[in-house]
């Protein structure tokens, strides 16, 4: 959905009409517009079904793919609102509700709840509430800009009111795998270094990498530099209470490396910056992010 | 010879939200920035660093003067800012180094360090900006850009210190979670509307007040990510905070919502925040 294209003066072309199975049918987010249709500014359900091999062994869902299902559902209400242009996300920023870090509170299936805040002429923000569907504990808050573009083969059709689309089902085991897997991360050279190997099935309609690809690496490299570990090793009783994400621009050839440091520490805290870069494409900026990493208590659920 | 130079415009006035904090700013051959914030006690926060508010006001004005350089010859506007702080206790100056990411056609990046006198992380900042055509009042506008340490905008001479610096710009609390400021010179921009550092103000403050009332008296703000959606043209302008669900179960820490409306309704800003316990 979301970075189409923040460089300046490229328009890439979609491919929707040939596009392979990616974030979304792995997500499996199925929106519903709660609005009639009949206005620019749509409000927008996503249910998220939490399955078993995307949330953690509590039935948690990792901030990274928080971030990554805000991403969705915010860039569809923000293209819809672009129409008849349409948008990249520049900024994305997710906190999560303290009572639902850790423990059982805020586990298993989620509701996203998206609505625009302000619908200009260069940019879109949107805010995100995510409940827990069950009880509506509150889960998370986000909001998201995004920049309105003129992308080349015009914005995918979209018919409104936003009716819930089928996802058929894939024969890739990746799309039933974790979410290190299905986004391709592997192991960095040292703690806090995560590398990503851009395939199709992680790149949006424009053929660049999707944005849900970057939160999840950034989720990873924060939690890997706090603790000290490969990247891909658990991290027990760690989560990333805050992420706040800029797109510089976009990922096309990849590996895609991701660096994280250890700003400071605030208590249970800990602050880490995190820089992406396309190493392909002569390590290109694509995102710094700045991640809040909380440890919880010494028997709490293990974030992925 | 020299361009002529016209008279700046009589901007900020008197008393300003940006007078009245004490900072400085130095300048390199690359144009990147460093500034400094005197840590008085008009800005101090019970943990003993400085309020989330004038850190605000300082890294807006900060990153608004490295966007000149870096956006011309178009112009800048604020567009969204993050900053987490960490705790510090006391110290004297808060020291900020000011790096641009990113200057692409529309939009410039530009993070921010910051860190105490002595050299302990005292936390980072990140602003977005949307990059415009330069407004015709600004066209001929001109900047110090001397390379030495020099005051920012500082207090006419024999203008008194405030003895708080929220208090002065006339925020307050008249609730748990709800914070207002009438519309002055004082707290305005160049255009007149609400200045992007006392959104800030008023978003600290009133997550703080909502974070006393939830977690007792000394709860202070130490992050935000806030969204600049209009201009805040009419005042009284008001920020609500509202806690998204309740406090972590070690009752230290909120996390807020905050939606900033000016007199005639209208959505100003957006951000969310961290509060906590002293």
């Amino acid at each position: 959905m979301s970075d189409v294209e923040p460089t300046d003066g490229e328009n890439p072309r979609p491919r929707f009409d040939r596009r392979a199975p990616g974030v979304a049918a792995y997500l499996g987010m199925a929106v519903t517009e709660l609005s009639d249709g009949t206005g620019p500014a749509a409000v927008l359900r996503g249910p998220f079904a939490a399955p078993s091999h995307v949330v953690d062994a509590n039935g948690r869902t990792p901030t990274g793919i928080l971030a990554a299902l805000v991403d969705s559902i915010s860039g569809m209400a923000s293209g819809i609102a672009a129409l008849p242009g349409w948008i990249v996300t520049t900024n994305l920023n997710v906190r999560r509700a303290p009572a639902s870090l850790f423990g059982p509170t805020g586990t298993g299936p989620l509701l996203l709840d998206t609505e625009v805040l302000r619908r200009g002429r260069s940019a879109i923000v949107t805010r995100t509430s995510v409940t827990a569907a069950d009880d509506g504990a509150a889960v998370a808050t986000g909001w998201m800009t995004a920049a309105v573009l003129a992308p080349n083969g015009g914005p995918p059709e979209i018919t409104r009111p936003v009716r819930p689309v089928g996802f058929e089902p894939v024969d890739d085991p990746a799309f039933a795998a974790d979410p290190d897997t299905f986004f391709a991360l592997r192991d960095g050279h040292a703690p806090g270094e995560v590398a990503l190997d851009l395939v199709d099935r992680t790149r949006n309609p424009w053929g660049i990498l999707h944005g849900g690809a970057m939160t999840v690496l950034a989720d990873t490299a924060a939690r890997s530099a706090v603790a000290g570990t490969p990247a891909l090793t658990p991290t027990p009783g760690m989560a990333v209470a805050d992420l706040n994400v800029h797109y510089l621009s976009p990922g096309r050839v990849g590996p895609v490396r991701a660096t994280a440091r250890v700003i400071g520490t605030k208590g249970l805290e800990h602050l880490v910056r995190v820089s992406v870069v396309d190493h392909g494409a002569g390590d290109r900026p694509l995102v710094v992010a700045l991640a809040t990493v909380r440890q919880g208590p010494a028997d709490a659920a293990t974030v992925r | 010879m020299p361009e002529p130079t016209r008279e700046l415009p009589p901007y900020p006035p008197a008393r300003h939200a940006m007078r009245l904090l004490d900072v400085e700013s130095e300048r390199d051959a690359d144009g990147d920035l460093r500034g400094w914030l005197a840590v008085r006690p008009e800005i101090v926060r019970p943990s003993g660093g400085p309020r989330l508010g004038p850190v605000a006001v300082f890294v807006d004005a900060l990153g608004g003067l490295r966007s000149i350089s870096a956006a011309a010859p178009d112009w800048a506007f604020t567009a969204d800012l993050s900053i987490h702080l960490l705790p510090t206790g006391p110290f004297d100056e808060l020291v900020a180094d000011v790096l641009v990411l990113r200057r692409g056609r529309r939009t410039l990046i530009i993070e921010i360090d910051l860190a105490t006198d002595d050299g302990r992380p005292a936390g980072a900042a990140t602003l977005s900006f949307a990059v415009v055509g330069r407004p015709e009042h600004l066209v001929d506008i001109r900047f110090d850009d001397t390379p030495d340490r020099h005051p920012l905008s500082p207090l006419d001479p024999g203008d008194a210190r405030p003895d708080d610096y929220l208090a002065e710009l006339g925020i307050t609390s008249p609730a748990p979670g709800i914070a207002t400021v009438e519309l002055t010179p004082q707290v305005s921009n160049t255009v007149g509307a609400l200045h992007g550092g006392v959104h800030t103000s008023l978003v600290d403050e009133a997550s703080a007040s909502l974070g006393r009332e939830l977690l007792g008296p000394g709860a202070e703000t130490v992050d935000v990510h806030l969204a600049f959606l209009e201009l805040g043209r009419s005042g009284p302008l008001q920020a609500e905070a509202v806690a998204v669900g309740p406090p972590s179960p070690e009752g230290d820490r909120i996390t807020t919502e905050v939606r900033l409306v000016d007199a005639d309704g209208r959505l100003c800003s957006y951000a969310t925040a961290e509060v906590v316990a002293p």
